[in-house]
């Protein structure tokens, strides 16, 4: 009875095990898009389009309920990811081959995983239309070699921002450009910051943790004394030239001398948080988006401005898009370009994503007419933007490199030459 | 033949209760098998490899060689280090310390003082570093305000962004989630310690210091052993609250193995290099613990 007994424990343990261990496709409705199924497919989306009712994803529910009415045979299942985490989720995802169907993200992450192999040709959707009405440089940070892996769908352009209530109730205000493209030097912007220093304001920070935000303090160093941060054929970094070091050296003097905030320890995130609750008076990183996102913790008026230069500002911009992960399947292939195509296309849901992310469409045929100085400025801004260099090989690794710098010049570590060579040596090696 | 007839019948028992007895330990063994040993040969595989998401050639020893020219890596490999040589033994200590003077309190303080260290060892990472941030915040944390207000400092400290301190803070945080299970394994130690021994030692005249040293510590060497061991390999593989307070920063100063290996592989895809730096830290790991066990196990009596 007792051998009877154990055998049944035993035999009970291996199909506890077995049923633990599989990896049942319960869902039933994943077919592979045989007549008849429902093909269903995974969109993956940050937190890029504004956020109803404090619940994130709740927007992207009602797009894909939108587009599922008017395609029934395809089913989309939307899951929500954050900046900081989700990148390494979707590298571990595309590793374990658990990756989604669709992604909306940038060129910087989409063209790297394009070049590994990770993502579907998207060449038939970029037809000549889309040639036609989209900007050659758009379109060139949408491709690897001959293969577009991203289908762009908006653009927006990163500033600078500053709290113009509270400069007005300082008196600062004259002391803004607001003529034109607000391009100012680094003298006036010195002078400027000292005048915000003397009213015992803090200054904007000079985040340099985590990895998120980076572009901002790299336009913001590119722009003081006019560095590139790599040349225009995008074939090695050149941010380390003698007014590359001027300007990292200027900002290290700048947090010195209590102009600017030592950010060594605070994220890009937190640095924002801590402008939009008003306890500094400016950010490195702004954007059209974030001002759409931040807009109900905003207790007072924004002011664009872009990164000082003494020549025109060079700015570096956001391109959005989709991509399609390769997962085998070309029925879920197929659905998933469906799905692009009416986030970027449909007559009532292509405008409205975009005004929802907070920026402008790249194809000339998409209209969003936006009825506010704010974006009719930060539309002309396109006009300053400078050489998109996130599709050069490397990128992400570069990427890892540009906070240990500025965290070595603002902690003293490293000279400030010593620092950016080291940059340039490490993120020149990585352009493979 | 009735003998024969017997031995084979035995053999046949032990057979069959050898058979059930594997069938039991059969289901952990597998799971041993596929999460923990196969990972265990498939990382030691890949770090021959240059495996990345595009390509996976074979290189023999060129991410071993690579890794000891990797100046960020021999950097976290110190970091890594210095925070097991530091923080064991203030665990060790502070544990002891801790767990001898609240063995002498009533039931309850007793009680109350197990459940307050092993607050943070049962409190998710997140949430205690959302906690230490706050502390740590230059601008509003708790902890230049409460050192200016008595006059330690002047200005405020950076202290997660600069190199002088990072590092201690972070020690300070894996102090405070690592103190817990040691406290509890201590102070169940000293209540087994039989208590005839301490009496008879002071009937002979001994003081605290020479019970302690001579009667408490001898038997308490098994557990502390076991601590040692544990937080060695706890604090080896410290990532959580580098990654979550400081993402290696700043300028690497607080970078670790562990962390490095999570950036070269999830955030770069540079899996065989990863791979590469898991063998040596499993190296260090157990070169320390066969040494700890030569070391300590000496004075071991169970």
């Amino acid at each position: 009875m007792k051998k009877v007994l154990s055998m049944i424990l035993v035999f009970s343990l291996f199909v506890t095990l077995l049923v633990g261990c599989n990896n049942s496709n319960d869902g039933g409705s994943t077919g592979s898009g045989v007549d008849g199924e429902v093909v269903e497919i995974d969109f993956w989306n940050f937190p890029n389009y504004t956020v109803i009712d404090d619940v994130p994803g709740k927007y992207e529910e009602a797009l894909v309920a939108a587009f599922e009415e008017k395609n029934p045979g395809i089913k989309v299942n939307v899951q929500m990811i954050d900046f900081k985490s989700g990148p390494e989720k979707i590298n571990t995802s595309i590793a374990a081959g658990t990756a989604p169907d669709v992604l909306y993200d940038a060129p910087g992450r989409i063209i790297a995983w394009g070049e590994d192999g990770a993502l579907a040709s998207l060449n038939d959707m970029i037809d000549d239309g889309v040639k036609e009405n989209v900007s050659e440089s758009i379109l060139r940070a949408s491709r690897a070699g001959e293969t577009y892996y991203m289908y762009p769908t908006h653009h927006a352009p990163f500033m600078m921002a500053f709290n113009k209530t509270k400069l007005e109730e300082l008196g600062l205000m004259d002391m803004v450009n607001l003529e034109g493209d607000r391009s100012w030097t680094t003298a006036e912007f010195e002078a400027f910051l000292k005048a915000i220093n003397d009213a015992d304001e803090r200054g904007p920070i000079v985040f340099a943790s985590s990895q998120g935000g980076d572009q901002g303090t790299r336009a913001f160093i590119a722009n003081l004394y006019d560095s590139p941060i790599t040349d225009d054929a995008l074939t090695e970094y050149t941010v380390n030239s003698s007014n590359g070091v001027k300007s990292i050296q200027w900002m290290a003097d700048a947090i010195d001398s209590g102009l600017l905030e030592n950010g060594s320890a605070y994220d890009a995130g937190t640095a924002i948080d801590e402008f939009v609750a008003g306890r500094v008076i400016g950010t490195l990183l702004w954007s059209p988006g974030l001002e759409k996102i931040k807009s109900e913790g905003l207790n007072f008026e924004t002011v664009f401005l872009p990164y000082p230069n003494s020549e025109n500002p060079k700015l570096e911009f956001l391109v959005g898009g989709l991509c399609i992960l390769d997962n085998g399947d070309s029925a879920k292939i197929e659905a998933s370009k469906k799905f692009i195509d009416f986030i970027a296309n449909d007559p009532e849901w292509g405008p409205k994503n975009i005004v929802s992310t907070g920026s402008f469409p790249v194809d000339q045929r998409v209209a969003v007419n936006y009825d506010d100085p704010m974006m009719t400025y930060n539309a002309t801004m396109s006009n300053n933007y400078s050489t998109y260099y996130n599709t050069i090989p490397g990128f992400v690794e570069m990427r890892t490199y540009w906070f240990p710098t500025l965290q070595a010049v603002i902690n003293g570590d490293k000279t400030a030459e010593e620092a950016l060579n080291d940059f340039v040596e490490k993120a020149n090696a990585s352009v493979k | 033949m009735g003998l024969s007839m017997k031995k084979k019948s035995a053999k046949r028992i032990i057979k069959k209760d050898d058979l059930i007895a594997y069938a039991f330990i059969a289901p952990a063994l597998i799971f041993f098998a596929t999460f923990v040993f196969y990972p265990i040969l498939k990382g030691l595989y890949n770090s021959f490899f240059e495996y990345t998401w595009r390509e996976n050639t074979f290189i023999g020893f060129d991410n071993y060689l690579a890794l000891f020219r990797d100046e960020i890596f021999l950097k976290s490999l110190g970091n890594t280090v210095k925070i097991v040589v530091i923080a064991v033994p203030l665990i060790i200590v502070f544990s002891l310390g801790v767990s001898l003077f609240i063995y002498k309190l009533k039931s309850f303080s007793r009680s109350l003082f197990r459940a307050v260290f092993y607050l943070p060892v049962v409190t998710g990472s997140v949430a205690v570093t959302v906690v230490w941030r706050w502390i740590y915040d230059p601008y509003s944390g708790v902890l230049n305000y409460i050192l200016k207000f008595f006059g330690v400092i002047d200005d405020n400290i950076i202290w997660l962004g600069d190199s002088s301190y990072a590092l201690f803070c972070i020690i300070a945080v894996l102090l405070t989630t690592s103190v817990g299970q040691p406290i509890i394994l201590y102070i169940a130690s000293l209540g087994n310690i039989d208590k005839s021994y301490e009496e008879a030692a002071k009937v002979d005249g001994a003081n605290s210091w020479q019970v302690f040293k001579n009667i408490k510590w001898p038997l308490l060497m098994p557990t502390t052993l076991y601590i040692v061991v544990i937080s060695t390999i706890n604090s080896f593989q410290i990532f959580s609250l580098i990654q979550l307070l400081t993402s290696g920063g700043p300028n690497y100063s607080t970078s670790t193995v562990m962390y490095l290996v999570y950036e070269k592989a999830f955030k770069l895809g540079q899996f065989g290099y990863a791979a590469s730096m898991g063998v040596v830290l499993a190296i260090l790991i157990g070169t320390m613990s066969i040494a700890q066990f030569k070391v300590f196990g000496k004075e071991v009596s169970y």
